[in-house]
């Protein structure tokens, strides 16, 4: 019976239509998903041609007149070029550095805690910052932590006997400071992922090290970490591939808090911030459409690198 | 409990203690003190600075919350965006990702390509912006709030691996009796799937509540703007009105201020407790695929 209904040649368009004949609920099904990414993230790739063009608003992306790389040109000369790029890599090198590191740190204690009420109260505490939008963090920083006159912190460094510091007008630390605040809303969510892999580790190693007289510190050492290290790497390099890609939505509340904030500005223009200048405010979409070429090229191979090496690590990892 | 344990790891576990609680009120100070100062008198906050008990109890700033029209609107705004949005996203996720879970679905692993690609080549926000403005007309319009980030394939994935573990014995078992997929996917899959569907609506239904940046990419209209942009917009507005010296009579700025961002971040409070165990499974889910 069932020999019947298959067809000799299940390529080509015969097998096509003979799928589409058979599956065609199923595929109807996943249409509306597939219809909204076409729309969405798909429409936009002829748009990259803007990059090589003088656009004009009036003859539009198929009229305009095509100028080489002259908006790459103008874009890697400027200042604009390197300022973007070292925020945006400083940001995202840092955040995974010191994210990691806090991470690992805290679930490795969580797991040594014996109470396990305790455990669960903090991990509840510290994963709540992730559920803040980037805004009221922004304002968190802009008006309650870093104010001259009524901020926290200077509340503490007059209180120790120093002088306030008028921390909006001086740029210098703010990268530092973004860092911490995503170490701060990060380490709830990635701790999580760290406890799950200990979880996982074989009760019976732990065992056996401590038939053989090891201590506390000995077993951390010798079997919590040497297990976390895979878990360490993928998830460093799943980060590596998106790192020329900053947190446009923090960075923005942060530089917009306090109205296009001409001190910090140059100190936390990310790559996303400047286009969105370029596209809302300057109507620079040459320069816009170049960076955006730029950071996706750069993005896509850094994304490819970071599978590679991830596969040659362990074939079962990568995500393609 | 009869193990008797040495100084040394007694004196382990009170520094592990103090090392999380100190993580753990650092977590929660910040929100919890902009709640303090949002009670406080406004003349308090002005003379002794910010402090996390409040001197002279006043709830003026929340009046005038609740007295701002564009609050309200703001709020129906927000609500109805993730409402509709996480309705809407789940149900188109878990479709696709059922379909791409089937093995008898030759072009599965098509589709599954299909929504990776632009995650690994993406477009730039430049196309984008213009194609959701000029292609699809959403300027101004309710929508833009909602279709750019419609399908996340983060959760599609997560939806799709889930599906792969129920028996297809089960679904083949229900065509052998005659039930169409649509209703074998309603009445089977789906309440099969709870957990996981639990975890993607509240992923989902916290990246509207909390998003703000399509609204600043697409909505001019002071009528769209959701919460989070509009308390972007008013703590602009009251900076300005500072530096230009505009602050009238006995308006409490400071503690209004507060007041707005923590209207924005209550509700998330209220339903935390409740949800954070989803989210947790989730990401454990998550991390032990990979």
């Amino acid at each position: 019976m069932l020999t019947k209904t298959v067809p000799k040649s299940n390529r080509g368009v015969r097998g096509f239509l003979y799928e589409m004949q058979k599956n065609w609920v199923y595929y109807m099904m996943a249409l509306p998903a597939l219809l909204v990414v076409f729309l969405v993230n798909y429409l936009p790739y002829p748009g990259m041609i803007i990059a090589f063009q003088d656009f004009h608003f009036i003859r539009g992306m198929w009229g305009s007149d095509f100028v080489g790389l002259d908006n790459f040109r103008f874009f890697f000369q400027s200042v604009v070029f390197f300022r973007t790029t070292f925020n945006t890599l400083f940001i995202n090198i840092s955040t995974i550095f010191f994210v990691t590191l806090t991470s690992v740190i805290i679930a490795i204690v969580l797991n040594e805690i014996r109470k396990k009420m305790a455990v669960r109260f903090y991990q509840n505490a510290i994963f709540f910052p992730h559920f803040l939008s980037a805004v009221v963090i922004g304002h968190l920083l802009i008006h309650v932590l870093f104010p001259t006159q009524s901020g926290v912190v200077n509340g503490i460094i007059t209180a120790l006997g120093f002088a306030p510091v008028p921390w909006l007008l001086t740029p210098e630390p703010w990268l530092a400071f973004v860092v911490i605040t995503n170490v701060w809303r990060g380490m709830g969510f990635t701790s999580i992922v760290y406890l799950a892999t200990i979880s996982g580790i074989d009760e019976e190693m732990f065992e056996a090290a401590d038939l053989d007289g090891a201590g506390r510190l000995q077993r951390i050492w010798f079997i919590t970490i040497p297990m976390l290290i895979p878990a360490i790497c993928m998830m460093v390099l799943l980060s590596i591939g998106t790192i020329l890609f900053g947190d446009f939505g923090l960075l923005r509340s942060i530089i917009d808090g306090p109205p296009n904030n001409p001190m910090l500005l140059p100190r936390l223009d990310i790559i996303e911030t400047f286009v969105f200048r370029a596209i809302r405010e300057t109507v620079d979409f040459g320069t816009a459409a170049a960076i955006g070429l730029y950071q996706s090229v750069v993005g896509f191979i850094m994304v490819v690198a970071a599978n590679w090496v991830a596969k040659r690590f362990d074939s079962s990892y990568g995500l393609f | 409990m009869a193990i008797k344990r040495s100084f040394g790891e007694n004196l382990g576990q009170v520094l592990m203690h103090f090392f999380m609680a100190l993580l753990a009120i650092s977590a929660l100070y910040p929100v919890v003190l902009v709640f303090m100062v949002s009670i406080s008198s406004e003349a308090s906050v002005a003379t002794q600075g910010i402090r996390l008990i409040p001197t002279e109890f006043s709830f003026s700033a929340y009046q005038l919350v609740f007295a701002t029209p564009t609050m309200w609107q703001a709020y129906l705004v927000t609500i109805s965006v993730t409402a509709i949005g996480t309705t809407l996203s789940l149900l188109i996720c878990s479709m696709a990702g059922w379909a791409a879970s089937i093995e008898s679905v030759k072009y599965r692993n098509v589709m599954a390509m299909f929504f990776y690609i632009p995650i690994v080549f993406r477009p730039g926000l430049l196309p984008w912006f213009m194609v959701i403005t000029q292609t699809l007309g959403l300027r101004d319009s309710f929508w833009a709030l909602i279709i750019p980030t419609l399908v996340t394939p983060f959760n599609l994935f997560l939806l799709r691996n889930y599906f792969r573990t129920i028996p297809p014995s089960l679904v083949e078992s229900a065509q052998i009796d005659g039930a169409p997929v649509p209703r074998i996917f309603l009445q089977i899959v789906l309440p099969l799937a709870k957990p996981i569907l639990a975890t993607c609506a509240l992923f989902i239904s916290l990246g509207y509540w909390n998003g703000w940046t399509e609204a600043l990419w697409f909505i001019d209209n002071p009528n769209l703007f959701p919460l989070q942009y509009m308390l972007l917009r008013i703590q602009q507005q009251l900076e300005l009105m500072r530096q230009f010296g505009i602050v009238q009579g006995n308006m409490p700025t400071q503690t209004f201020r507060l007041a707005t961002m923590f209207v924005t971040i209550g509700p998330i409070i209220l339903v935390y407790p409740f949800v954070q165990r989803f989210f947790i499974k989730g990401i454990m889910i998550g991390a032990v695929k990979g």
